[in-house]
């Protein structure tokens, strides 16, 4: 019983890390009804350059989660200036250049910033050609214990930490002016328009927002590892992807209950079935997620976003 | 000189080139042509058409409105199915071929059916997470038999080694490049041969407006069901040619990453026609090559002009729109006039 | 107030609006008429900056409006109800209204507006918590118009409010549209119910295929003899055959 626990336990704190990595992919697709393919190339560059400031520079660790932070939020401007800005014309009328296709700019939003993703990785990797690359550690030495069972200090931190993030940007989005705007941006477009909102500004500093947030995600997550390699991009789409998928893309709270689900079901599939049960039963998880009956298509797509 | 190609080509594709990697290995693997260069033009050629049968695969399923980051699970699931036909059983190359290629067919059925309901994008991800599932899956499978050297068989996560039909035969790498060649083309000629007729035009038609094409008849979910099965074939049947070129595949090859990349090799090239994807296959592979002078900044460069490319032309190179211009242009020149233009009758005269 | 200059929209190739000319007056409920497809939305998205002319002016208050942001366009006092409403389906009925308040920053006074809001649309507070996409078609009008009017708009734009909706809620529009007259809200509307529009109105113009064809009184559009059979469906006088057989 208290092994259970005890994997429970295991899989919340990491599910905590997935979380993290998630929101600002929801955040994105809330806001933009786009996958940013880019998005853990993104991370992955701003984690790289964090990892040289440390390792080339001797940058204390403050210095280096601003750099990532800023660098994450300065990489995603030019992915959403260069993928995902022109894909809408102002108002999204007949007049603006015509795709054909209904999810025409969808596909090419997806193309490009699957092009960017290459970019970027490319560029990481260039920056730091090693395959495990140093990352400063905020490991916790010791672990704590409850009765019986273990819980690492840092990964609950961690935890905590994206569940603040989550639920803050969830409040913010349901009582700010701007946080309105946001939601009401994502809804219609034309809508937002008509009643003043400038509806480009907004998409560019959410999906900003969305990048910063992974910088901060990275850092969180490459300081307990104290590395960091270049699986970390695909690493932060695919876990970041699941657990957005889960709790529904676009919704804000949702990422935090959909990596707690993500980090639960991997810590006993892990249990009974080891590593490659582990990795076949995130997929497979949301394989069934997806295709299930329950799929309650329309709503889903509907998109937009929701805290 | 095949450690340096491995070091140099290691650093310049960096994280994205698993296949292109492995692709390099298979050169080292097979006895050479002569030259040197003669091996690396022959090895390149044949690269381009095996991952062209994979981008075929990627556009039969955008023509459909869909985008599929699966089409890795269907080359891997038909490399393993041939690999297995012909170093386990003994088959001939085309029947391992041909097997592999239903395989993956009937696998790609399979999967379309609870997945082609969901949108574009819902699709995309589930059609990612079953890639995942099976290349976990191809990495937990062990099933060897005694065999000449040892045990041949899939060997889970190390792979599965010895699929030498081509060595024991004696089929030298520049037959073997005219075999995918000629596979491709006859591929290709199907393809073209179905927009002629209204199933090729129905396919388009679903992917346009699929309630549109629905209200004019066309039984959309069936004819989708058809394009997913017949472009798990197309994937698998590439798997096959490519196990056999390699004569080593192993799951770690078939990552999201090598789907990715076929569908963006078709969306670059061009959905307008069936030479698109063979376009985007042409540039990319051709670019690496080319680009050997510049490791390590091929994809930054390539990467960025892609992006600004698509925002110029969405649909690709050889999109709809010009493969029509060029169709009439064509079809005018036959008949030896020009374009014409709209024009009263020559013979009215004023009186 | 509103002067539209020689306004031409185009959508690719195809000439939409082939050189608009009119005028609304301040105070005034100034209406314009025509069928499907003569280009009344057209115009009412290129005078709320959605869609961008390829030439004409367009002056409110003396200040050209072309090449101005929708933002901008409502910061200067002129809002739009779109036609089909265009209500924020996954926002609440408040929100909608609060985000027609976006260009505003006076908290106090939005909260003051949108209690209005509910007093002069009663049946939208019944709903203030519910998704406005839940909401039926007439009620998602009145969200549009109170959301529209969030923003105190000086001219309020309304492209065909009354289309799809059932008699009993088209008469309840008309007549706030009335109210917002005798507050002294400028309303420029578009309509293809003659009818009706022709109790609101104080002037009248007619647009066909792009052009304008007609401007004038109510009077002047009741005596039109083609308006009357097209628009209004009645016949004056005897048919002409009649007359020619006699």
């Amino acid at each position: 019983m208290t092994a259970w626990v005890q994997t429970t336990i295991d899989g919340l704190l990491d599910g905590g890390s997935y979380a993290m990595v998630g929101l600002g992919l929801s955040l994105t697709f809330g806001s933009l009804r786009r996958l940013n393919l880019a998005y853990g190339a993104t991370a992955m560059l701003a984690a790289y350059i964090g990892a040289w400031l440390h390792a080339r520079a001797q940058a204390p660790i403050w210095l280096v989660v601003i750099a990532m932070v800023l660098s994450a939020t300065v990489i995603g401007w030019y992915v959403e200036r260069l993928c995902f800005a022109g894909t809408h014309e102002n108002g999204s009328l007949p007049q603006a250049a015509p795709v054909a296709g209904t999810d025409g700019r969808e596909v090419v939003a997806l193309a490009s910033s699957f092009a960017v993703w290459m970019q970027l990785e490319q560029l990481a990797v260039n920056l730091l050609p090693r395959h495990l690359n140093p990352f400063p550690s905020l490991a916790a030495s010791s672990e704590w214990t409850l009765g019986e069972l273990l819980i690492r200090p840092d990964r609950l931190l961690v935890m905590v930490l994206a569940a603040a993030l989550t639920l803050g940007l969830a409040a913010w989005l349901e009582r700010s002016r701007t946080g309105l705007a946001w939601r009401a941006a994502a809804d219609h477009r034309t809508a937002a328009h008509l009643v003043g909102m400038p509806v480009a500004r907004l998409q560019t500093l959410a999906f900003s927002a969305a990048c910063a947030l992974s910088g901060v995600a990275a850092f969180a997550v490459l300081s307990i590892d104290a590395q960091v390699t270049p699986m970390f991009g695909m690493w932060v789409l695919l876990k970041g992807l699941v657990a957005a998928m889960l709790g529904g893309l676009g919704s804000i709270r949702g990422v935090l209950w959909g990596g707690l689900l993500l980090g639960v079901v991997e810590a006993h599939a892990q249990t009974l079935l080891g590593a490659q049960g582990r990795e076949f039963a995130t997929y497979a998880l949301l394989f069934v997620v997806l295709t299930g009956p329950w799929w309650r298509g329309d709503r889903a797509w509907s998109g937009g976003l929701r805290a | 000189m095949s450690d340096r190609i491995h070091s140099a080509s290691a650093a310049a594709s960096g994280v994205n080139g698993t296949l292109a990697q492995a692709m390099r290995d298979a050169l080292c693997h097979l006895p050479g042509v002569g030259s040197a260069a003669g091996v690396h033009a022959v090895g390149l050629a044949s690269d381009m058409a095996i991952m062209s049968l994979l981008a075929l695969s990627a556009y039969l399923m955008l023509l459909v409105g869909r985008v599929s980051f699966g089409q890795q699970a269907f080359f891997g699931l038909g490399a393993y199915a041939s690999g297995v036909m012909s170093a386990m059983f003994h088959a001939p190359l085309g029947l391992a071929l041909a097997a592999g290629a239903a395989f993956g067919a009937l696998c790609s059925w399979l999967i379309a059916l609870p997945t082609l309901r969901l949108s574009g994008l819902h699709y995309a991800v589930a059609t990612l997470a079953f890639g995942e599932m099976a290349r976990v899956g191809l990495s937990a499978w062990h099933w060897q038999i005694p065999g000449e050297d040892g045990p041949v068989g899939p060997a889970g996560i190390d792979g599965f080694r010895d699929i030498r039909w081509l060595l024991e035969n004696n089929v030298a790498p520049i037959e073997y490049l005219v075999l995918t060649l000629l596979v491709l083309l006859f591929v290709l000629g199907l393809l073209m041969q179905t927009e002629r007729l209204r199933l090729g035009v129905g396919l388009r038609m679903i992917g346009q407006d699929d309630t549109l094409a629905a209200a004019q008849g066309i039984a959309v979910e069936r004819v989708r069901l058809f394009a997913a099965a017949i472009s798990g074939g197309l994937a698998a049947l590439g798997g096959g040619l490519y196990a056999h070129r390699t004569t080593y595949i192993e799951p770690a090859v078939f990552d999201p990453m090598l789907g990715v990349h076929a569908v963006g090799y078709a969306l670059l090239g061009g959905l307008g026609t069936a030479f698109g994807p063979l376009l985007g296959v042409a540039l990319d592979l051709g670019l690496l090559d080319a680009s050997r002078l510049l490791p390590g900044w091929r994809m930054v460069i390539f990467g960025g002009l892609v992006a600004l490319f698509l925002r110029w032309r969405p649909r690709g190179l050889l999109d709809e729109a010009l493969v029509h211009r060029l169709a009439s242009h064509w079809r005018h020149l036959r008949s030896g006039r020009r374009t014409p233009s709209v024009s009263l009758p020559a013979t009215r005269r004023t009186p | 107030m509103l002067e539209i200059t020689d306004l031409a929209t185009s959508y690719g190739k195809i000439e939409a609006l082939k050189g608009v000319s009119l005028s609304a007056k301040a105070g005034e409920v100034t209406c314009l008429l025509g069928p499907n497809g003569a280009g009344k939305s057209t115009l009412m998205l290129t005078l709320a900056g959605i869609l961008k002319p390829q030439r004409g002016s367009v002056t409110f208050e003396g200040e050209q409006l072309v090449g101005k942001t929708p933002a901008e366009i409502v910061a200067r006092g002129m809002a739009l109800v779109p036609e089909n409403r265009l209500v924020f389906p996954a926002l609440t009925v408040r929100e909608n209204l609060a985000a027609g308040a976006y260009k505003r920053r006076d908290a106090a006074g939005i909260r003051d507006d949108i209690d209005a809001m509910f007093s002069r649309f009663p049946r939208l507070r019944e709903r203030t918590a519910q998704l406005a996409g839940t909401l039926s078609g007439g009620e998602q009008q009145m969200l549009a118009v109170a959301r529209a009017l969030m923003s105190r708009p000086r001219l309020l734009l309304m492209d065909e409010p009354s289309v799809g909706l059932a008699p009993l809620v088209v008469a309840e529009i008309f007549t706030i549209i009335r109210q917002l007259h005798a507050e002294g809200v400028s309303i420029f509307l578009v309509e293809q119910n003659a009818n009706m529009a022709l109790k609101v109105a104080q002037h009248f113009y007619l647009m066909e295929q792009g052009r304008v064809s007609f401007s004038g009184t109510p009077g002047e559009l009741a005596d039109d003899d083609v308006i009357q059979r097209a628009y209004l469906g009645h016949k004056r006088g005897p048919s002409p055959d009649a007359a020619a057989r006699t």
